[in-house]
């Protein structure tokens, strides 16, 4: 009880809390360069959240699902496709001139990298007084002696001052990076994987270090990772990324005990469990992310949730045919990104078949060993036709328009679950739709 | 806090606290520099003629004269004034040479004694590193010694540097090193007198130069050859013998690897500073700025490189570029042009790799401007790399120049020049007169032998792991001619 009662403060002190950091359906494309198509990678689509004075937000997510380049965006080194990110009020994404210098004091950013940060050419007194230099902090003298009163503070020596990067352990070249971030006195920093290259005995020290300058500096840190058990120690609230979209966010210990978003729980369920005693239920996904440059229309993750949301007339269906079909409609996805190369071309203009046809034997590895209603099967086969004739955009429109729900078809909004504030995008979240936890708990067992 | 302390010093102050290793180095460089003081002031004084030149109405003229005059008449070591060896036979001893050696001792006296000398300062500036490196340097370490460590332990590479090392004190101290001077030889012979014993009246006589020249010219026949380490009918010694006109080829030889040199770093120096800039800012900003780059240097390429050359040369035949330092400096200009392209393709690979590195956005997220980003985080990096592929291309140049040169559209005559010389004895291969076009082009070779070699002990030293094997190519790209 006394738990629930300190959450409950906590959450009310968040609450009163001053707001640092507040983005608002910010959105980071990558154009290819291409003069005729228009076609960007849409690296972050349309991301709102906010962080609080003195917090830690984690965020989390596979590799490619645009954390890494939401924090780029955050600290400026990409340009904003659009939305807004306002720094303690004003927003940063239109800043220029004196202002935008002003804006590179008060945030900074610790590198994943600690090889390729240090530019090696340097000496370590060097590398942590740039900063210093660039703003013209005091003078030359009173730099020298703040860099070394900032070597001590990371935990390195005054004397290292004279050192190359080279001569120094991975965990310790992060300290000199953690040092350089530290140097303009930010209120925020933007932690890139910080430890993900580092040892694990390594890692917790470096955590351990990162959590006391918090305290001591009062600063706000943006905790960028891919490792769940490194959140969930340092973090207070983590945000969940899922191809550019924010799926989930709220405090971290509520959303590790009990995930809302399908997601989250699928995420969550891939972390080992150090007792092999414990039985668990895991959830594997299906397929990989698609493309970033044609994500779903509807829900982000609706090409591989296990809790996809059924139109009603198939509710009953046979949960393996069910799947199977949505993994044809992926391989039409698949299929429709793969650009004929020349020779196939060529085979097609000489009316001969292309190898990518073969529709038959696709349908039998899939469907062949199921008992498929033949009104489905008559569905399936209407949309190999159409991929027969190499119109697979055709036969994904029809597969969407006879299987596709909600999910395929509306972006659900974020959703408040729980009482702290904690969201999550997903349709099941409305009150016509059954909660995911609860799905999941029927599809395991 | 007393490490504190140690640290904070400036360099003087270090010196200070241990002044006797810098005291040493500084008592030897005093000597070194004493004794060819005067050169150096001459270089000085010849440098304020320059600049009265080119002020309007030429202010103070009359005083730069009479200092360049008396800056002259301070006696150097390596000079023609104290180890004399142009003297004359009066039929019992030398009269005029250096302790009365005979002319080919003194000659070979003075040039042991200047190339001693060179590697004397050299040695001196390299004990000066090392005393600073041990005494004084603030860091233990730097990635600079572990690279002259490696090309300390590179005899390919060490080779190169002494080779090219020989041609510059060739260069460099041409007018001590030459047998006699090329206005008394080459460029004024009839203004000058020499005295000579004659066999036959068994009397000292006199003859201007130009006549005595006339006499000694080397034209394959037996009696009309005056081959390497002899003496000619007028007492004078020629250690690589006479061109066809008779000029002391040795003097011809040191004073076309001055101006070879010049035109080779001169045109690299340039070319390399506007690949360098470029490669920052392609790779730096990327995209267009990169687009616009590629299309003006393919451009450039995609020019037979040799064809430009003597096609420029033609056009600009008649004006007053042409004239400037006998052509050099046009033939300076075009290779510039021409050579950027070639040295920004070698470095864009690395500008845009450096570009990728993390400290690079880490420099653009606290602020740093994007010209110290390129200044200060990526061409350090890529200058290394320019320096390679300048050194492999230098001999390139020195190979096209002296092809320009054969074909009669390099240097004005009669300022030497390699290639001229090759051409001028080509057709007396055969004969006696052999050396007039051996001599340049074995050294030709040699020097750009010696400058590849240089270039490839950089390379390794630098970076150990990059593939050897294409040092060809750049030789190879200048050498067309």
């Amino acid at each position: 009880m006394s738990t629930t009662t300190t959450e409950e403060e906590e959450a009310v002190t968040r609450e009163t809390q001053e707001t640092l950091l507040e983005v608002n359906d910010l959105k980071t494309y990558y154009e290819d360069g291409g003069f005729l198509s228009s076609n960007p990678v849409k690296a972050v689509d349309g991301v709102s959240f906010d962080i609080k004075r003195g917090e830690t937000l984690g965020l989390v997510g596979e590799s490619g699902c645009g954390k890494s380049t939401l924090g780029r965006t955050l600290m400026r080194l990409e340009e904003a496709t659009a939305g807004e990110v306002k720094l303690n009020g004003t927003d940063i994404t239109t800043l220029s001139g004196a202002d935008l210098k002003q804006f590179r004091r008060d945030v900074q950013m610790v590198f994943q990298d600690p090889d390729s940060s240090l530019n090696e050419r340097m000496t370590v007194g060097e590398i942590v007084r740039e900063p210093l230099d660039v703003h013209e902090w005091k003078t030359p003298k009173e730099r020298r002696q703040r860099v070394r009163d900032l070597l001590e503070t990371v935990g390195l020596q005054e004397q290292h001052y004279y050192r190359y990067p080279h001569q120094f352990s991975g965990g310790q070249r992060q300290r000199i990076g953690i040092a350089r971030a530290l140097a303009l006195e930010p209120d925020f920093i933007i932690l890139d994987e910080p430890v993900s290259a580092l040892d694990v005995s390594v890692q917790a020290k470096i955590l351990n270090l990162l959590e006391d300058l918090q305290e001591e500096f009062g600063l706000t840190y943006l905790f960028i990772a891919h490792d769940l058990a490194v959140v969930r120690h340092i973090c207070d609230r983590v945000a969940v990324m899922y191809l550019g979209n924010i799926m989930e966010i709220g405090p971290s210990d509520e959303m590790f005990e009990a995930p809302a978003n399908p997601y989250t729980h699928a995420l969550l369920s891939s972390i080992p469990e150090p007792d092999p005693t414990t039985a668990r239920d895991r959830i594997t996904l299906r397929g990989t992310p698609p493309s970033p440059r044609d994500p779903p229309a509807g829900c982000p993750f609706s090409t591989r949730c296990p809790v996809k949301i059924r139109p009603d007339e198939y509710r009953s269906l046979d949960d393996d045919v069910w799947q199977r079909i949505e993994v044809f409609r992926e391989v039409l996805r698949e299929r429709s990104r793969v650009e004929p190369s020349i020779s196939d071309r060529v085979r097609e203009l000489l009316g001969r078949e292309t190898h990518e046809s073969g529709m038959d034997e696709i349908l039998e590895e899939l469907f062949g060993n199921l008992d498929v209603p033949n009104t489905v099967m008559e569905h399936i086969n209407e949309a190999a036709e159409y991929a027969e004739n190499d119109d697979e955009e055709a036969g994904r429109t029809y597969l969407r328009e006879e299987f596709g729900s909600v999910c395929d078809r509306e972006r659900p909004s974020q959703l408040g679950v729980g009482d702290q504030g904690r969201l999550s995008l997903c349709h099941r979240h409305e009150d016509e739709y059954d909660e995911p936890a609860t799905v999941f708990e029927s599809l395991v067992h | 806090m007393s490490t504190k302390t140690e640290t904070e010093l400036p360099l003087r102050q270090r010196i200070a606290e241990n002044p006797q290793p810098a005291l040493v180095w500084a008592a030897v460089g005093a000597v070194l520099i004493g004794v060819e003081l005067g050169a150096v002031l001459q270089v000085f004084g010849a440098l304020a003629g320059v600049i009265v030149n080119l002020l309007p109405g030429d202010p103070g003229a009359a005083t730069v004269a009479s200092l360049q005059e008396s800056l002259k008449s301070i006696p150097t070591l390596v000079s023609r004034d104290v180890i004399p060896n142009q003297g004359y036979w009066d039929g019992s001893q030398y009269v005029g040479t250096f302790l009365g050696l005979s002319p080919a001792a003194a000659w070979a006296v003075r040039f042991v004694l200047v190339y001693a000398y060179a590697f004397a300062v050299l040695a001196w500036l390299w004990d000066g590193y090392n005393r600073f490196r041990r005494h004084y340097r603030r860091v233990d370490w730097t990635p600079r010694d572990d690279v002259i460590d490696r090309f300390r332990g590179h005899s390919w590479g060490e080779f190169g540097l002494i080779i090219t090392i020989m041609f510059v004190v060739m260069a460099v101290f041409a007018p001590a090193v030459g047998p006699t001077t090329m206005e008394k030889n080459i460029l004024q012979p009839y203004d000058y007198e020499i005295s000579y014993f004659d066999e036959e009246t068994e009397s000292v006589e006199t003859a201007l130069v130009g006549e005595a020249n006339i006499g000694s010219g080397s034209q394959g026949a037996g009696d009309e050859n005056v081959g390497p380490m002899s003496y000619d009918d007028f007492g004078r010694f020629h250690p690589f013998g006479t061109a066809t006109n008779g000029k002391d080829l040795f003097t011809q030889v040191v004073f076309g690897a001055r101006i070879s040199l010049t035109i080779a770093t001169l045109s690299i120096g340039i070319a390399g500073l506007i690949g360098l800039a470029l490669a920052m800012i392609t790779a730096y900003y990327k995209g267009l700025a990169d687009m616009v780059v590629v299309l003006a240097s393919d451009s450039i390429q995609s020019l037979p490189l040799i064809m430009v050359l003597i096609l420029m040369l033609v056009i600009f035949q008649n004006t007053w570029v042409r004239e400037l330092y006998d052509g050099a400096v046009l033939i300076i200009l075009i290779f510039s042009l021409v050579y950027w392209p070639f040295i920004w393709r070698a470095i864009r690979g690395p500008a845009f790799q450096v570009s990728e590195q993390d400290w690079i956005d880490a420099a653009k997220s606290f602020g740093q401007t994007p010209g110290q980003v390129m200044r200060k985080h990526m061409a350090p990096y890529v200058f290394s790399y320019m320096l390679i592929y300048a050194s492999l291309s230098l001999g390139g140049i020195i190979i096209s120049v002296a092809g320009l040169s054969y074909l009669n559209l390099g240097i004005t005559a009669p300022t030497p020049e390699w290639g001229r010389l090759i051409a001028d004895g080509q057709q007396y291969v055969a004969s006696p007169s052999w050396h007039i076009s051996f001599i340049p082009g074995v050294l030709i070779t040699l020097v750009v032998t010696g400058l590849n070699a240089f270039g490839d002990g950089i390379r390794d030293a630098i970076d150990p792991q990059a593939d050897t094997g294409e040092n060809e190519t750049a030789a190879a790209g200048g050498g067309g001619a």
